[in-house]
C-alpha cells in the first residue's frame, strides 16, 4: 500500500516536471523575441522612460483630467518596433478600474485591444477637433455603463482615446492634448 | 492583405492558436502517458486525442470566456505570445514568420501526399486488372473465419498479390481485402486472428469518437501537433484492435505470429497509407519499431483494462493543458 502510495506520489511528480519543463520552453520562446529584436511592446514605468528607451519624442498626453482619474498612467505599454506605439491607461482613483485608455501609433493597423472595450456603438459622428477631421463613436461598454471613443489622425500617428464617460467628457480631454 | 494583418485578423489568430495548442497539448499528453505510466491503449488514445479535439474549439473557448485574452496587457503577462514573433526580422532583413511557415507548410505537404492523396488514389481502384479484388468465395477459409467471429461479417475480398497483406475498409460498405500471398503464409488460427483483428477496426471505425477526431484532424492538417497526436491514436487503435482480436479468439500467440510475418514482408498494413505502397526508409523504421511494440505486448502482457485512477489522470492533464494554453496566445 506504502509502496503504491510512494508509486503515484513519483507518477505526480514526474507529471509535473513535464509541465515546469513546458512552461520553461514557452517562457524561454516568449523570451527570445524580445532579444532578437530589441523594442517590441513591453511596460515602462513612465512617459519620461518610453522617451528614452525607444527614442518616442512626441508623446501626446492631456493638460486636462477629470478629476476622478489618477495621474500618472496605471500602465504605459510601448514599442518602436515594428512601428511607434505607446498605449497608456487611466485608472480611477478611487478603486483602480480602467477609464481611459490613450493609443497614438504609426500605423492605423494597430489595435490595443484596450481594457475598455464596446458592447455596442449607438452613434458615430464626425466633427472637427481643432481643425483635424475626428470620428467619435458613443454606445455601451461589456459592464453597460457610456463608453466613448475618438481617433484621429495627428501627422504620421493616428490617436485613439478610448473611454467610460460620455462623450462631451473625452472632447474635452482631446482637445487638451493638442495645444 | 499582408500576413501580419492576417495573423492579427479572427481566422489566423484562431490558425496560429490552434497551431500552438496542439503543440502543447501533444508534448504534455504524450509525457504524461510516460508520467503516468498509462498502459490501457483506450485510456493512452484518449491522451493523445486531446491534441485533436482542443485546438479547434480552444480559441473561441477562452474568448468567450475572458474577452479581454487578447489585450496587450492580458499578452504581455502571457506563457508566449506569437504576436511577438510576428515582429521579429532575422539579420534586419528575414522576417521570422517566414521560417516559422515552413512548419505549417511541410505539415500540410505531408497530410497532402501521405495521407489525402493516398485515399483519392485508393478509392479510384488499382491500375492493373489482376489486383483487382474479387469476393472469397463461399464457404472459403477466409469466410468461414469471418462468419465465426460476427454474426454479420464483413464482406471478404481476395486479391491477387503475393505480397502478404490484409486492410479494411471501414466506409458505409465495409470489407476485409487480404492477399493471396497472406492467404498463403498464414496457419488458420493466424488467419483467424489476422480477420478478427480487422473486423475490430470495422466495428469501432463506426464510434462517433473516432469519427469526429478524423474530421477534426482533417480541419487542422496544417498541425504538427495535431499530425503526430492523430497518429499515436491510431498506433493505440492498432494496439485495442489487437486485445480485441486476441480477446475473441484467445490466441494473442497467432496475432503476434501474423505481426511477424508482416514484418518481414515488403509491404505492411498502415493506417493513412494507400495499402501495396512500399515505404519510404524512415516510415518503414518508425513502422517496424510500433509493430515490434505489438508483438513485444501480445507476448509479454495481458490486455491492460482501465483502472480506476486512469480518469483522473486523464482529467488532471487535461485541465493542466486546457490552463496552459489559456495563456499562449
Amino acid at each position: 500500500m506504502v509502496r503504491d502510495v510512494k508509486k503515484q506520489a513519483l507518477h505526480a511528480l514526474s507529471f509535473l516536471v513535464t509541465l515546469a519543463v513546458v512552461v520553461g520552453v514557452l517562457k524561454f520562446m516568449n523570451w527570445a523575441p524580445g532579444a532578437l529584436e530589441p523594442g517590441l511592446m513591453s511596460r515602462y514605468q513612465g512617459v519620461d522612460d518610453v522617451q528614452a528607451t525607444l527614442g518616442i519624442r512626441k508623446i501626446y498626453v492631456p493638460a486636462y483630467f477629470p478629476e476622478t482619474l489618477g495621474w500618472p498612467p496605471a500602465a504605459i505599454l510601448a514599442q518602436s518596433k515594428p512601428y511607434p506605439a505607446v498605449v497608456m491607461e487611466f485608472a480611477r482613483a478611487s478603486d483602480g478600474e480602467t477609464m481611459l485608455v490613450i493609443a497614438q501609433a504609426a500605423s492605423r493597423s494597430f489595435d490595443p485591444e484596450a481594457a475598455i472595450r464596446f458592447s455596442t456603438v449607438s452613434e458615430t459622428v464626425a466633427l472637427d477637433l481643432r481643425g483635424r477631421r475626428a470620428q467619435l463613436e458613443a454606445g455601451l461598454c461589456e459592464d453597460r455603463t457610456a463608453c466613448s471613443r475618438l481617433e484621429w489622425e495627428e501627422g504620421d500617428l493616428h490617436l485613439t482615446l478610448t473611454m467610460k464617460a460620455p462623450s462631451v467628457e473625452l472632447i474635452r480631454i482631446a482637445e487638451s492634448m493638442l495645444h | 492583405m499582408d500576413l501580419t494583418n492576417f495573423f492579427n485578423s479572427y481566422p489566423g489568430v484562431h490558425l496560429v492558436q490552434a497551431f500552438m495548442h496542439s503543440m502543447t497539448a501533444m508534448i504534455v499528453a504524450d509525457r504524461a502517458v510516460r508520467a503516468w505510466n498509462i498502459s490501457s491503449p483506450v485510456v493512452r488514445q484518449k491522451f493523445h486525442l486531446i491534441a485533436v479535439f482542443g485546438p479547434v474549439f480552444s480559441y473561441p473557448l477562452y474568448q468567450w470566456f475572458d474577452p479581454g485574452r487578447g489585450s496587450i496587457q492580458f499578452r504581455l503577462d502571457a506563457l508566449f505570445d506569437s504576436g511577438r514573433w510576428l515582429d521579429v526580422e532575422l539579420w534586419g532583413v528575414l522576417p521570422a514568420v517566414w521560417l516559422i511557415l515552413v512548419v505549417p507548410l511541410a505539415t500540410t505537404a505531408m497530410f497532402l501526399i501521405q495521407e489525402l492523396v493516398p485515399i483519392l488514389r485508393h478509392r479510384s481502384g488499382p491500375e492493373d486488372p489482376d489486383l483487382r479484388p474479387v469476393p472469397a468465395i463461399e464457404g472459403s477459409p477466409v469466410v468461414l473465419a469471418a462468419a465465426a467471429l460476427a454474426p454479420r461479417p464483413p464482406d471478404i475480398f481476395v486479391i491477387r498479390d503475393d505480397d502478404p497483406e490484409i486492410h479494411s475498409v471501414t466506409s458505409r460498405s465495409p470489407g476485409i481485402y487480404v492477399t493471396t500471398g497472406l492467404l498463403r503464409s498464414l496457419e488458420p488460427a493466424e488467419l483467424k486472428v489476422a480477420i478478427a483483428h480487422e473486423i475490430a477496426h470495422i466495428r469501432r471505425s463506426r464510434m462517433p469518437l473516432l469519427v469526429v477526431a478524423y474530421v477534426m484532424r482533417v480541419l487542422l492538417f496544417f498541425s504538427p501537433g495535431t499530425l503526430v497526436a492523430f497518429r499515436k491514436a491510431a498506433d493505440e487503435e492498432e494496439k485495442i484492435c489487437d486485445d480485441w482480436a486476441a480477446r475473441m479468439t484467445g490466441r494473442p500467440d497467432a496475432l503476434a505470429a501474423v505481426l511477424e510475418k508482416l514484418r518481414h514482408s515488403a509491404v505492411y498494413e498502415i493506417e493513412d497509407q494507400d495499402p501495396g505502397q512500399p515505404l519510404s526508409e524512415m516510415e518503414r523504421m518508425s513502422y517496424d519499431l510500433m509493430v515490434r511494440d505489438r508483438i513485444r505486448r501480445l507476448a509479454e502482457e495481458r490486455p491492460a483494462p482501465a483502472v480506476a485512477g486512469d480518469w483522473l489522470k486523464f482529467a488532471v492533464t487535461a485541465v493542466s493543458i486546457l490552463v496552459m494554453n489559456y495563456y499562449i496566445v
